[in-house]
């Protein structure tokens, strides 16, 4: 379904991505781990469609590039992201903005809108999913609401868009332990058959709740192993300190390590 | 109509003025002003349609006079008086209408507007009285394209803890051009509370010129909203006297430019007395070549000890080539003063738009998404709920209720 083949991501003179390869088929969930700077966001960005990239390598979904698109064309075709930094909006509505993203989804495939009242069968289904309580719906996208909140929003969001992909930024990031559990196992429901995850994350502990079927290490760009879930309690354990030393093609890494 | 010799000898506005310093001297020195010509039957077909909350109590305003015919000025509620200013002072009902000398810093279309101005709404309120449904005061310059500019002036009295919501919409039709000057004169007394929208929305090819003049009597409340989209030149003046204490005023006002428009807000709030509070809070959204002003100043005079007031500005710019003046004025006589100001001119911004297009909004519904996001949080402030509906449609936005 998800197929990365080398891709790379410069901002400016920096690498960031330096060939990175991935493959998800449906349903299956994957979990990416790995340093703080390693590429992770970028690399979720890069399948969002983030300006400001120069990116190289392949990314297609169900076949289709996702390269070429523009992010809301990649929205339609099934991509979602989790941002790790949901951005505030203040003065537009949360509903109305789920309402018009879905709608314009919808539309961007050839499908009738829903109205309002459909609508808001959609939101309430999900806000129960997140166990947000309604009155979000009626304040301005993000704007005020806690580190937590965001991320219940975010998931929020995945619930009414219902992507084919979801790639989840650290979405277990600032959540106090209920509200953990609460996400995760919203995230759980919308596992299926059709769906696929990517979910980036520092921590064992959301990956006890969604276990996922593979596990990756990122560092400096590259994925560096891979397993399965057992792999997530090795990280929790020992860190990434081994990974670091053997990251391969790094000058910079391996002129650091051998200074030390 | 006739350019008489008022017009020739009253000293323009320059550049110099920092109260006119972003004006079209030279397109104001082509509007000329005289006694209203009286023809108020050429009002364009479908004009009026476009107003819906014209349901209730209406003044129309059509070249500077009262049109009675398609206004509604009888109110069911008892003490609610609305009426042209000309037939009442026929009748001599109006000789006693505070504010009727203007007490404010003056200027030559104040001076024309008072020598021109003879009629315009009345509205009376009685002490005590509480009216929910707003009253419209609709303004309608039909150019003469002779570059001739109505004046006409509306008289608002709110006696002692009554409370209303007045409308002034501005609009105008055809090309031609011209324009209007409008001036407003407020006075409420002990704890009266007014809700005052304008939205001025003339064509283009005109200028408009409205001024508003408050006197607040002590706690009384003034809300003023306003929306200035309209003209080549559109121009709106406040001048706010708190002379009782803990008095309140709290103005916002959006303006919309595109094109070469220059949307000027002058804007004074006066502390004259103990412990009021007042707030002026006023954003613009400006694309194209267009200017936008914020000129506002708190004048704190000595003994208005425990003032509060607070004034930002904000303005979002939607071309390389828009503009935006923001010039804050403070002037704090007295003690025990909290005072604050603040100014931001911003773009879009390029992570809100990224993450409304990975939500599956297209680039230009996003930009829309944002652009009107700003603009509500003004359009939201406006308290009558039918107004604020009427304005978000009128402007193109949605009330999210
Ligand atoms: N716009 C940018 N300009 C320059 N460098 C950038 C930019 N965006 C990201 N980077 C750099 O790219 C590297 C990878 O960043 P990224 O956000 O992808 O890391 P991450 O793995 O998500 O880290 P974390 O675990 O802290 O979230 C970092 O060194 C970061 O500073
Ligand atoms: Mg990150």
């Amino acid at each position: 379904m998800l197929h990365v083949e080398n891709l790379t991501v410069s901002i400016g003179d920096k690498r960031i991505l330096r060939g990175l390869d991935l493959d998800v088929r449906p349903g299956e969930v994957h979990a990416i781990m790995g340093p703080n700077g390693s590429g992770k966001s970028t690399f979720a960005h890069a399948l969002a469609g983030r300006e400001g990239y120069d990116v190289g390598g392949t990314a297609t979904l169900d076949g289709a590039d996702l390269l070429e698109m523009e992010p809301e064309e990649r929205a339609a075709a099934g991509v979602f992201m989790g941002f790790q930094y949901p951005v505030e909006i203040p003065g537009v509505n949360n509903m109305y903005f789920l309402r018009t993203a879905l709608n314009s989804v919808r539309q961007a495939r050839g499908e009738d809108e829903v109205s309002a009242r459909e609508f808001l069968e959609v939101a309430k289904r999900a806000m129960q999913l997140v166990d947000m309580n309604p009155d979000f719906l009626q304040r301005s996208v993000n704007a005020g609401f806690s580190g937590g909140e965001k991320k219940r929003n975010e998931i929020l969001q995945m619930a009414v868009m219902e992507p084919r992909l979801a790639v989840l930024d650290e979405t277990d990031s600032g959540l106090d332990i209920d509200a953990l559990k609460v996400v995760a196992s919203g995230v759980h429901a919308l596992r299926g058959p059709e769906r696929s995850m990517v979910v980036i994350t520092h921590y064992q502990r959301l990956l006890e709740y969604i276990t996922p079927d593979f596990v990756h290490v990122l560092v400096d760009g590259r994925i560096v192993e891979s397993g399965d879930s057992s792999l997530a309690l090795h990280l929790d354990d020992h860190g990434y300190a081994q990974f670091l030393a053997v990251a391969p093609g790094d000058e910079q890494r391996s002129l650091a390590a051998t200074r030390s | 109509m006739t350019t008489d010799s008022l017009t020739s000898n009253v000293v323009l506005p320059t550049k110099r003025d920092e109260a006119w310093r972003y004006a079209p001297h030279r397109t104001l020195a082509e509007l000329s002003f005289g006694p209203p010509n009286g023809s108020i039957a050429s009002v364009p077909a479908g004009l009026l349609d476009d107003i819906p909350v014209l349901d209730g109590l209406c003044v129309v305003v059509v070249n500077g006079i009262v049109d009675v015919g398609r206004s509604r000025l009888h109110s069911l509620v008892r003490g609610v008086t609305v009426s042209s200013r000309a037939a009442a002072l026929a009748t001599d009902r109006a000789a006693s209408t505070p504010g009727d000398e203007t007490p404010s810093p003056t200027d030559a279309y104040v001076v024309l507007n008072a020598a021109y101005g003879v009629d315009g709404a009345l509205i009376e309120i009685e002490p005590g009285v509480v009216l929910d449904e707003p009253i419209h005061v609709v303004d309608i310059s039909i150019p003469d394209h002779l570059g001739g500019a109505s004046c006409a002036r509306t008289h608002i009295h709110l006696g002692a803890g009554s409370s209303a919501t007045v409308v002034e919409t501005r609009i105008s039709a055809g090309s031609g051009f011209g324009g209007s000057n409008v001036c407003t004169l407020v006075s409420l007394d002990d704890g009266a509370e007014l809700e005052h929208v304008v939205l001025q929305d003339l064509p283009s090819s005109q200028v408009h010129l409205g001024r508003v003049e408050v006197d607040q009597a002590t706690r009384s409340t003034f809300r003023a909203r306003s929306f200035n989209t309209g003209g080549a030149y559109g121009r709106l003046e406040y001048h706010v006297v708190l002379r009782g204490p803990e008095a309140s005023a709290d103005l916002a006002g959006l303006y919309l430019g595109s094109g070469e428009q220059v949307l000027d807000q002058q804007v004074t709030v006066v502390h004259a007395a103990e412990n009021c509070v007042s707030r002026q809070a006023f954003r613009g959204v400006l694309d194209d070549e267009s200017t936008g002003v914020f000129n506002g100043g708190i004048d704190v005079r000595p003994g208005a000890d425990g003032t509060d007031a607070s004034q930002s500005n904000d303005n979002l710019l939607l071309s390389v080539r828009a503009e935006a003046n923001t010039q804050p004025r403070l002037e704090i006589l007295a003690d025990e003063v909290s005072c604050t100001h603040g100014a931001t001119v911003g773009r879009l911004d390029d992570d809100a738009l990224y993450y409304l297009r990975s939500r599956g909004v297209r680039a230009e519904g996003a930009r829309r998404l944002l652009i009107d996001g700003f603009a509500n949080q003004i359009v939201e402030q406006v308290g009558a709920g039918p107004v604020r509906a009427w304005i978000s449609h009128r402007l193109g936005y949605r009330d999210d209720g």
